[in-house]
């Protein structure tokens, strides 16, 4: 099977696809060059290893290529918005097909233990004007620059969720606790001690933020499972959008216990300056 | 006389009102906020793109303009070829660069040696910029400086082409700032700069590139029928219409459509728990005193309509304190997103339309009218005797 593609290469970052004319020296390899095929795009267009393709760049009409894997990319967010799909192939034949021989976009340098950054940094951008050395946390800070915004984005909206939540939780205890107002008028005529009554109150708003607590926890699960789920499947990736962690959990359950508590003694001390025989209607 | 009941019954409970107003208007923020998120990036990026008067635009094959560093190879030709085709009204080229920029007089010493985003244009077909100060290009060692630029008109600059590895040494030449505008796709973070597009490809060697060409389409032509016309004929690039474009921006941000969904949903199931809740509380506190209202001759119909009416008070009070509160927190929230890298600064994420008003009005009010419904209706068919014998009223 012979499909034309128009992809992006990982060897030079350069889209294959636009026909141009040729400069001298530009050309296909004498043999098929062999690719590595992306799993979405050789599951899209229904490609085997051993399978023939052609790439076309500016080596005019287009060059054969054959499949010779597929790959699973790694789970990278930077590239989940990308449109195109990705084949790797030997550099010198990318060079050939897209008319960039002896280019490159960049190298990748693993330096020795005991070597200096700042100081190869240095020493490289010296011997090599006009190119530019990154260490790769400036890369990896360059790049994740969207994830912090994202990030950010994602705590502010966190916050405001968890106002709504307080004051969601504040206004179910206040609630509940108000039903319970002619109960406990009539202990505190029976003479239960107002410290009592505000101890049981409170334990019991405790419990009931507790329990909720837990089963938020459940609908949290569910929802990033089902999370997880559809974005997985729409961008065709193993990467996690949703992450449960221990910390989370705990967090979570915290705070609902926290705001629940703190909502019960506000309900409770409303509760307690009430005069118990107005209550029970007397 | 029903609405007055209801009024009164709210005040009768400051307390209990003041923490379902709160949370009603919390969520009601939250539903505002997630709808001015799911529309507002669509409606501005439509509207900053169709404010440039170019309906189509041309890219190398497989990528948007200012996608990828990919360039148009033979791009004079190419728009000399789209400009003889029917329907075209303008065609004007566009090379986008970084170049090392230094002030050769004058003030603005903060900018030398710096390195700008530079865009070769035709100054009669462009859309890219908007002259604040000063004259548009007419020469050719001309350049636009960006308002924000600490350069100023009459000052000389020294445009320098970034010497790539290898390369011979870095030509350069000398420009006079004669305007200042802005541009109209410029991030936050880019201080661009304008030049003609002859000199700019003279200075970096690219005799013949553009980086993507901006079409207009004559009045009566349809531009996505030119733009699939043209596709058809040179199919080696990518010619998109402004929807197009929308439509594939929307596709990478499209998170944020889905959050937007995901949190107005959720807004929404806390309103109707929150509402339902209350309601459901605030009726069975007064299931005596409607059992003795029916007993009276009050309809039942009379019942529903006066808990509806109450929950309709309690729903606008909130929903407007939301409203204000949810503006409040999507300036707060576009501070943030502003910061998204490479997206044009005029660029918005919350955008307040009147549909997404209305939309969240009317969500907010079915919702709570709809959760206070099935404790209205029980409370209407309550067994009028058993009641009164257990409540007491």
């Amino acid at each position: 099977m012979i499909a034309s593609i128009a992809v992006s290469s990982l060897a030079l970052a350069q889209p294959v696809g636009q026909e141009l004319a040729a400069p001298p020296g530009v050309g296909c390899p004498d043999s098929p060059a062999p690719i590595l095929v992306e799993r979405s795009l050789a599951k899209e267009l229904g490609l085997a290893p051993g399978e023939r393709v052609r790439l076309s760049g500016a080596a005019g009409s287009g060059c054969e290529a054959i499949v010779e894997g597929v790959f699973e990319p790694p789970a990278d967010p930077a590239v989940l918005a990308r449109e195109r799909p990705r084949v790797w192939l030997h550099l010198p034949d990318l060079g050939r097909i897209s008319g960039r021989i002896d280019e490159v976009d960049r190298f990748s340098i693993a330096m020795r233990a005991e070597s200096d950054t700042a100081d190869l940094r240095g020493r490289l951008e010296s011997l090599m004007p006009g190119a530019q050395v990154f260490p790769s946390w400036i890369v990896a800070e360059q790049s994740s620059t969207t994830f912090n915004v994202v990030s950010r984005f994602h705590r502010a909206i966190a916050l405001i969720t968890l106002t709504a939540g307080g004051v969601f939780l504040a206004c179910i205890m206040t609630l509940k606790i108000q039903e319970r107002r002619t109960h406990v008028s009539a202990l505190r005529l029976a003479g239960i001690s107002r410290g009592s009554l505000a101890r049981w109150v409170m334990l019991e708003s405790a419990l009931i933020s507790g329990l909720g607590g837990l089963m938020g926890l459940g609908i949290g699960a569910i929802a990033s499972w089902l999370i997880n789920a559809f974005y997985q499947r729409a961008y065709d990736t193993t990467l996690y959008f949703s992450l449960v962690t221990r910390d989370t959990l705990a967090v979570s359950l915290v705070l609902a216990v926290i705001l629940g508590f703190a909502a019960g003694a506000v309900a409770t001390w409303r509760l307690l300056q009430a005069d118990p025989l107005v209550e029970v209607g007397r | 006389m029903i609405l007055q009941t209801a009024v009164r019954e709210l005040r009768a409970h400051p307390g209990r009102t003041a923490f379902a107003v709160a949370g009603v208007a919390v969520a009601s923020a939250m539903l505002l906020d997630m709808l001015m998120l799911a529309g507002g990036l669509q409606s501005s990026f439509g509207s900053l793109l169709s404010g440039a008067g170019f309906e189509l635009r041309v890219s190398p094959s497989g990528t948007l303009p200012l996608d990828t560093d990919a360039t148009l190879q033979d791009a004079v030709a190419l728009a000399q070829d789209i400009r003889s085709e029917p329907g075209v009204a303008a065609v004007g080229s566009v090379l986008a660069l970084n170049v090392q920029v230094e002030v050769a007089s004058s003030a603005g010493a903060d900018s030398v040696g710096s390195m700008v985003f530079a865009l070769g244009v035709e100054p009669q077909v462009q859309g890219l910029y908007r002259i604040v100060d000063g004259s548009d290009l007419k020469g050719a060692a001309e350049i636009l400086v960006d308002v924000r630029s600490p350069a100023r008109i009459g000052d000389t600059l020294r445009l320098s082409s970034v010497r790539t590895f290898g390369s011979a040494a870095a030509a350069s030449a000398e420009f006079v700032v004669v305007g200042t505008a802005e541009f109209v796709y410029a991030s936050a973070s880019e201080v661009p700069v304008a030049l003609p597009i002859q000199a700019l490809r003279e200075l970096s060697s690219r005799p013949a590139e553009a980086s993507f060409l901006m079409l207009s389409a004559e009045p009566d032509t349809d531009p996505n029928a030119l733009a699939r016309r043209l596709q058809a004929l040179i199919p080696s690039v990518e010619i998109v219409s402004i929807r197009e474009i929308v439509r594939r921006a929307e596709m990478r941000l499209s998170y944020f459509r889905q959050l937007a969904f995901i949190l107005g949903s959720v807004s929404l199931v806390v309103t109707a728990l929150l509402v339902g809740t209350i309601m459901a509380v605030s009726i069975n506190d007064r299931y005596g005193i409607i059992a003795a209202l029916r007993a009276i001759g009050v309809s039942r119909r009379s019942i529903i309509v006066t808990l509806l009416v109450e929950t309709l008070a309690l729903v606008t009070l909130a929903g407007a304190i939301g409203l204000v509160l949810g503006s409040v927190t999507a300036r707060y929230l576009e501070s943030i997103l502003s910061d998204f890298p490479g997206l044009p600064a005029a660029i918005r994420f919350f955008v307040l339309e009147p549909r997404q008003l209305w939309l969240a009005i009317a969500a907010l009010v079915t919702v709570g009218v709809a959760a206070a419904l099935i404790p209205a209706y029980r409370a209407s068919t309550l067994p009028i005797a058993t009641t009164l014998h257990r409540e007491e009223p």
